[in-house]
């Protein structure tokens, strides 16, 4: 266990350099499966820099938020991943009520982001604005919903010890609730494509249309490390990483969230995009799904 | 630091407002002012360590001798209202002049000190015939405020229905203050735990005070009210007149018995005021009526809160109790101040463009750049996000909510459920807030009122500076004000031990706001530096392809909201009148949504048509001929008569 | 872990309710109502597992067969001859059958925990099993337009009455529950033959046509 203000400059780096990998590997897989040989598993890396450098065209309706939105929606993500726990090595510093930080920094996010969609006055970025709001209505409740069956699973409030041990007895239903809620603000398949480029079909893809250039860059890099921090969420409330040694906890953090990965390339394979009006039946789902969870923790456990 | 003299001031100089408003508009704001800096002065000291100030008189009212008490949750409720009827005050200097309102802004200036003077005595008041007397005082200079400029009839019809349904709350609290003097024999007010014969009036003190606070189902004066009353008014109804509704029933709870039921019930309208609120505010298209919805969710917020304490107390959770009453506590303070910064933003903007619907908006953010600006601020805190003070205040609750639900006790399976419910109210008030602000402020203007828009003057538009800055210091200093959350905690009397020690906690989270602000401001900046010091140009929104596009092609209001208010169209039960386009020019085509006040007009509008009915048949006895009346008084006789007589044989 | 497996397959069964209400396609329906037939059929099998005779294992089989196989496959024919594949626009929403369905699972257990159950079943979920597959049949029968979904609640209100019957499966006779379900199958059958007419008198299976007949 290393000192938490030592250890911050690692976890940053851990963040901001790893996460970008992850659409990497999704697209690999999606285009093994398609039996293509698909883009470079770095190809996000290279999109990021050329985007640094590139020029930037803004919207003649736009305001200064237009450029801050990104910016802070880009803090707002790196913080909610600084607040993360990775693995019993990287614990990081903990405060009763750090997972409530997290999940309104990633509101803070969404805020910024729908307020960037909606300075171009586009109406197709006013839609997707829209149903990102919309739809994480019922995402925020089922994470909730999880959050508090993992409280009441281990009876503390503070991320880095609700995590470290399983989830008990409704593990499975806490993980397929996470997955769908992972899904679903990572905008991907069956909730989103990120392949398609028709603005009625998409949520996050349609809401930065407007974006260019370094603004955009911090939008797609707070995109993955977003996919980053919800898989490493996934994989630490249902595998008891807790109870490994310290390197050992790191190995099999990293084999989860390159399987959760793999996962979400197999289910942008196999499954197609739902009717929007299906969305809210599916969410709804996983938000019983993690409520189901949450009274298997109440019904088991110490009393 | 004795607050009496402070507080003799303060009466005086709003005394002095009042009588001298009518004449002198300058006087006036000099009165409010000073009368607001000693409020202020008053209730800090006492929330700064001074002890409870006590005072009686040796004048005589309605029998009673006066008898004033300042104590730590009265003072906090203080702080708020002298804040915001000062800053009131000054707003509406510009807002509200006689030389935009030569007939009303007199009559404006003399209500608002009568208003304000009167909720200060609503909250020293010690005794319940004077706590009375001075809550209907508060409760018809509401009314005469509200119907300020009375021109229009939507204005008249939420006065009188302001004025009906604040009667049928103090209908209420006659009852219960007169239950309560009849049983202890005396009115004076104070701690009553020891008594447990008072318990069940606590139920009358929920209704009355829920009437004025807002909670659903009673809420149903709030919305017309908050949004046809002048903006200035707005944000004192909406800041602090409902928070007297809060007062009566943090004080209420505190100092009798609480029955259990009384805490479920609180909790459980609680949470059910925040979401359906909230679900209401979404729907509207009104700016006022969205900020007025979400008043009613705010509120839920606090009163749920304050239940989930009262329970924790019951159930001897402590820990989780002391922080769910000190985030309802601080949630009182929060939302007065960003509730009333919003309702000045849209005050500004009607001023600007002498509209409210915000469909006809947009674009305003280039014309008033600093009203734009609060308005987002203001926006960021009232959707509960970090770092502003709307965070603190619901992490507080959450945080208890989940300590009651992770203790596994009697109050756990509700207050994880109460803790959902906030969540979906918290994503909901995002939605609600992204779209005001973006409707209002962002893309291009929708319509022609939109073209002459201007920014504020200096009188707006320092309140609201004020309040945006006080925003960020609750949100980036929680600790700082701690110790004045705990006082008022410490006075309230429950089954709860007094909140001694911040929780180590807070000093964290109020680190990581820090951090956070720090962080988005380097970001920003730098980001912008990348921008401007690149190439960079400005061209049109990407159109798709279309040749020529409208302002008026914008989402809207209802276009943004539909999703969500299709998800509670049973409860929204919006209105629609549709006519598609047809053929291949069409030549008009609308869509109409309306939503309504379904409480107002789908429950108690049918339920006063029967009684209307009832008296209009009894009505027809009233006809004016004079062999009949005699006939009435005859059949009365024999009536009673054979009353009289059955009642003998017995 | 003989208790454990079977409230595992409980849970199944009920998981399997509500995503018969979520399900807005007939073959998904089917399918589920299928699927719940064979966890069912399995119990009786888990539950006397130690003193397994021909008797229980008949019925197993018999359930297996009749819920699994035959039921279901009538139900595809007879919307093979009906020419419909999904139900649209149900009288109650999916998401809200979907959340009045969950609610009703929760009660149900919380119910159960109430009820004054015989000790060697208060830890078993075959009660909440039974009532939240009873609820959620009634929520099909209401909620659903379409004959052939109502037929599909309808077997999973049965299947409720089943669970209860595992309760007191060593009282209750074999005929019994072989009348049962041959009753099911021969009701099936004739709705079958019904939807079929149903079709061809009104060119559509929404029931609520059927209020022209009141005449």
């Amino acid at each position: 266990m290393m000192n938490p203000v030592s250890e911050m400059p690692l976890r940053l780096a851990v963040w901001l350099l790893l996460a970008p990998l992850l659409p990497g590997i999704v697209n690999k897989v999606k285009a093994w499966v398609a039996g293509r040989r698909g883009p470079p598993v770095l190809q996000l890396y290279f999109d990021l820099a050329k985007l640094w450098r590139k020029g930037v065209v803004v919207s003649t309706l736009a305001s200064p938020g237009f450029l801050l939105g990104p910016a802070v929606a880009w803090v707002a993500v790196v913080g909610a991943a600084l607040l993360m726990p990775l693995g019993p090595s990287l614990a990081g510093a903990g405060f009763r009520g750090d997972f409530l930080v997290l999940i309104y920094l990633l509101a803070l996010a969404r805020f910024c982001t729908a307020w960037a969609a909606m300075e171009t006055g586009s109406a197709f970025e006013g839609m997707g604005a829209a149903r990102e709001v919309s739809y994480a209505v019922l995402a925020e409740a089922a994470i909730i919903a999880a959050v508090l069956s993992l409280g009441v699973q281990t009876g503390s409030l503070s991320l880095s010890t609700m995590l470290a041990p399983a989830a008990g007895a409704g593990a499975a239903l806490l993980a397929a609730g996470l997955f769908v809620v992972l899904l679903a603000e990572n905008c991907r398949v069956p909730f989103d494509d990120p392949n398609t480029h028709l603005e009625l079909t998409m949520i996050h893809e349609v809401m930065v249309l407007d974006h260019s250039g370094p603004p955009l860059a911090a939008i797609l890099h707070g995109a993955s490390v977003k996919l980053l921090l919800f898989s490493v969420l996934l994989v630490q409330a249902v595998l008891p990483i807790g109870q490994f040694a310290p390197w050992a906890g790191a190995g099999v953090l990293a084999a989860g969230v390159l399987g959760v990965t793999v996962g979400v390339g197999f289910v942008e394979s196999l499954l197609a995009r739902l009717a929007f009006r299906r969305v809210p039946l599916l969410l709804t789902t996983a938000f019983l799904l993690c409520l189901f969870a949450l009274l298997v923790a109440w019904k088991g456990g110490p009393s | 630091m004795n607050p009496g003299p402070f507080l003799l001031l303060a009466l005086l100089a709003l005394a002095a407002g009042g009588v001298g408003g009518l004449r002198f508009p300058r006087a006036w704001l000099g009165f409010s002012l000073i009368g607001a800096l000693a409020g202020l002065a008053a209730a800090l000291g006492v929330l700064l360590g001074a002890p409870d100030w006590e005072w009686r008189g040796v004048w005589r009212l309605g029998g009673d001798a006066i008898h004033l008490r300042l104590d730590g949750v009265s003072a906090l409720f203080l702080v708020l209202l002298s804040v915001v009827s000062g800053l009131g005050a000054l707003y509406a200097r510009e807002y509200w002049s006689d030389a935009g309102n030569p007939s009303s802004a007199p009559r404006g200036r003399a209500w608002w000190s009568v208003l304000t003077l009167s909720m200060g005595l609503v909250l020293l008041a010690a005794n319940g015939l004077h706590f009375l007397i001075a809550w209907e005082l508060f409760a018809v200079s509401a009314f005469f405020l509200i119907t300020l400029d009375a021109r229009g009839r939507a204005t008249r019809a939420a006065g009188w229905l302001y004025l009906a349904a604040s009667h049928a709350g103090t209908l209420v609290l006659f009852a219960f203050f007169g239950l309560l003097a009849a049983r202890t024999g005396s009115w004076d007010l104070g701690p009553m735990q020891d008594q447990p014969a008072l318990a069940s009036l606590l139920w009358l003190a929920l209704v009355g005070f829920g009437v004025k606070a807002g909670v659903f189902p009673l809420h149903i004066w709030l919305p017309s009210a908050h949004a046809n009353a002048p903006s200035h008014v707005s944000a004192l109804m909406s800041g602090v007149a409902i928070k007297m509704g809060i007062y009566g029933l943090v004080r209420f709870s505190g100092w009798l018995p609480a029955p259990r039921g009384a805490a479920w019930a609180l909790m459980g309208f609680g949470a059910a005021s925040a979401v359906l609120g909230i679900a209401f505010a979404l729907a509207q298209s009104d700016l006022k009526r969205l900020l007025a919805y979400c008043s009613v969710e705010n509120v839920g917020l606090i009163a749920a809160g304050l239940g989930g304490a009262l329970l924790a107390g019951a159930g001897n959770e402590a820990a989780g109790g002391n922080l769910l009453l000190a985030g309802a506590l601080l949630h009182v303070w929060n939302h007065g101040a960003f509730k009333a910064l919003l309702f000045f933003g849209a005050g500004a903007v009607l001023h600007a463009t002498g509209t409210r619907e915000m469909n006809r908006l947009g674009g305003l953010w280039r014309a008033m750049p600093w009203t734009a600006s609060l308005f987002a601020l203001g926006s960021l805190a009232v959707a509960g996000l970090p770092p502003l003070n709307g965070f603190v205040s619901e992490w507080l609750i959450y945080l208890g909510l989940f300590d009651a639900a992770a203790s596994r006790g009697e109050a756990a399976g509700p207050a994880g459920l109460t803790a959902i419910l906030i969540a979906t109210a918290g994503a909901l008030a995002l939605a609600t807030f992204i779209k005001a602000s973006a409707l209002v402020f962002l893309g291009a203007g929708r319509t022609p009122a939109t073209r002459h828009a201007h920014e504020c003057g200096a009188l707006m538009r320092g309140p609201m500076l004020f309040l945006g800055t006080t925003c960020v210091f609750l949100g980036l200093g929680p600790l700082a004000v701690w110790p004045a959350i705990a006082r008022a905690a410490a006075s309230w009397g429950g089954a709860l031990s007094p909140v001694g020690e911040p929780p180590d906690a807070l000093a964290m989270l109020g680190r990581a706001q820090r951090v956070l602000a720090v962080g988005a401001v380097v970001a920003g900046g730098a980001l912008w530096h990348r921008v401007h010091s690149g190439r960079h140009r400005r061209d049109v929104t990407w159109d798709c392809g279309y040749a020529a596009p409208t302002a008026r092609m914008q989402y809207v209001s209802g276009s943004f909201a539909g999703i969500v208010s299709g998800w509670f169209t049973r409860i929204l039960r919006p209105a629609r009148t549709l006519r598609r386009p047809r053929g291949l020019f069409p030549a008009k085509a609308f869509h109409l949504e309306r939503v309504p006040e379904t409480v107002l007009e789908r429950v108690l509008g049918p339920v006063a048509a029967v009684f209307v009915r009832a008296s209009n048949a009894v009505r027809r006895l009233q006809h004016g001929r004079l062999s009949f009346y005699i006939l009435y008084v005859a059949a009365g006789l024999v009536a009673v008569g054979t009353f009289v007589w059955v009642g003998s044989l017995r | 872990m003989n208790e454990g497996t079977l409230n595992l397959l409980v849970g199944l069964a009920m998981g399997l309710n509500l995503l018969a209400l979520g399900s807005s396609r007939l073959p998904a329906l089917i399918r589920t109502v299928a699927a719940q037939g064979v966890v069912l059929g399995v119990m009786p099998l888990l539950i006397e597992h130690e003193t397994l005779d021909w008797r229980v294992a008949a019925v197993a089989v018999a359930t297996i067969a009749g819920k699994g196989v035959v039921i279901p496959w009538l139900l595809r024919r007879a919307m093979r001859a009906a020419n419909i594949e999904r139900e649209i626009e149900p009288f109650v929403g999916y998401v809200p059958s979907l959340l009045l369905g969950a609610g009703g699972t929760i009660a149900a257990v919380g119910l159960a925990r109430a009820l004054p159950l015989l000790p060697a079943h208060s830890g078993s979920l075959l009660v909440p099993g039974a009532m939240a597959s009873v609820l959620t049949g009634f929520l099909l029968l209401i909620g659903r337009v379409k004959a052939i979904s109502q037929v599909c609640g309808y077997l999973i209100l049965e299947n409720g009455i089943y669970l209860f019957g595992l309760l007191l499966i060593h009282s209750t006779p074999l005929l019994v529950e072989s009348g049962i379900l041959l009753d099911v199958t021969v009701g099936v059958f004739v709705i079958g033959i019904i939807v079929d007419r149903i079709q061809r008198a009104f060119d559509s299976l929404d029931t609520r046509k059927l209020t022209t007949l009141r005449e």
